[in-house]
């Protein structure tokens, strides 16, 4: 059964306050919070401990962390001295913090990363194929023009023909280094040193 | 409405200090201090000295309560300790073990 909990201005509590449900702090509370629901810090709260619950919304004094498990709110008037981390943070006009902020259970972040990675490989797979093909690339693009070639003069037609194997030529260029091995790693020794170790070993 | 209340399902594992009326219905264990009311509800277990202007018991309290006042433990209430109050009445229903200081 949880049941909202008030803490009034005049009152001090020396210990750890823990329990369901919501919270409202008017005074003055020197120990941790913990709490399933909602914790409100009223402007003349005063809490010297940690504290966690899911929406933490403070308008008065924190010395220690606050942790909610759906958002932290300071607004006009907090003073808060502690890391803060939820999934939601606010700082409003006026508030005062010194302290780490962390927003914890970034899903968005998370969804836009994986799509980018999945779409880079595809890109390097179709390159490759690509590449490999180059012999039946006269066909692709500019090709056509071979079978209809009569409206065109001949020294057109040979242009045509020697530009797609030039296209072809600087595709194959531009794709060579990616195709390339990685250079060979040279040994940093001398002629003279690698021969005698070999021969060293033979014997 | 009460200045402070400490509702059910909330634990408090130290001391409260007021100076104003305290509304128990959760679990206290330490201490209890207040210059004003303070009432202790049905369902709530407070391990603790108890010490107010005037003190109404309807839940569990084991410990010392202290009242300038008066100290009343309602039906169904228990209290398991000394008791120093002007005035104090046993509800029909209650339980009560301990000694009476009632500064005759």
């Amino acid at each position: 059964m949880s049941q909202s909990s008030v803490i009034g201005p005049g009152t001090t509590v020396h210990g750890n306050v823990s329990g369901e449900g919501s919270l409202e702090i008017f005074g003055r509370v020197e120990g941790s919070v913990s709490m399933t629901g909602q914790v409100s810090l009223s402007g003349s709260a005063q809490v010297l401990g940690d504290v966690s619950g899911t929406t933490i919304s403070v308008h008065g004094t924190v010395q220690g962390d606050l942790s909610g498990t759906e958002a932290v709110l300071l607004e006009r008037g907090a003073r808060v001295v502690g890391d803060l981390s939820a999934p939601r943070i606010g700082v409003a006009n006026g508030a005062l913090l010194r302290g780490t902020v962390r927003t914890e259970g970034e899903t968005s972040l998370g969804v836009v990363k994986r799509p980018t990675a999945t779409a880079f490989k595809p890109h390097a797979f179709v390159a490759k194929p690509v590449a490999k093909v180059e012999p039946k690339l006269a066909p692709p693009a500019p090709a056509p023009p071979p079978p209809p070639p009569p409206p065109r003069t001949d020294s057109n037609a040979a242009v045509a023909a020697a530009e797609p194997n030039v296209a072809v030529a600087a595709a194959v260029r531009a794709k060579e280094p990616e195709r390339r091995p990685p250079p060979p790693v040279l040994p940093s020794l001398g002629k003279g040193v690698k021969a005698t170790k070999k021969k060293g070993r033979d014997e | 409405m009460a200045g402070t209340v400490i509702g059910a399902g909330l634990n408090i594992e130290g001391d409260i200090t007021s100076d104003e009326e305290v509304v128990v219905q959760g679990n206290l264990r330490g201490k209890l201090t207040t210059s004003d009311a303070v009432s202790i509800g049905p369902g709530s277990v407070v391990q603790a000295d108890v010490a107010g202007q005037s003190v109404s018991i309807a839940g569990q309290v084991i410990g010392d309560v202290t009242a300038p006042e008066r100290v009343d433990i309602q039906a169904g209430g228990r209290l398991v300790g000394d008791v120093k109050a002007a005035r104090f009445t046993i509800a029909d229903g209650a339980s009560f073990k301990g000694a009476v200081d009632m500064e005759v």
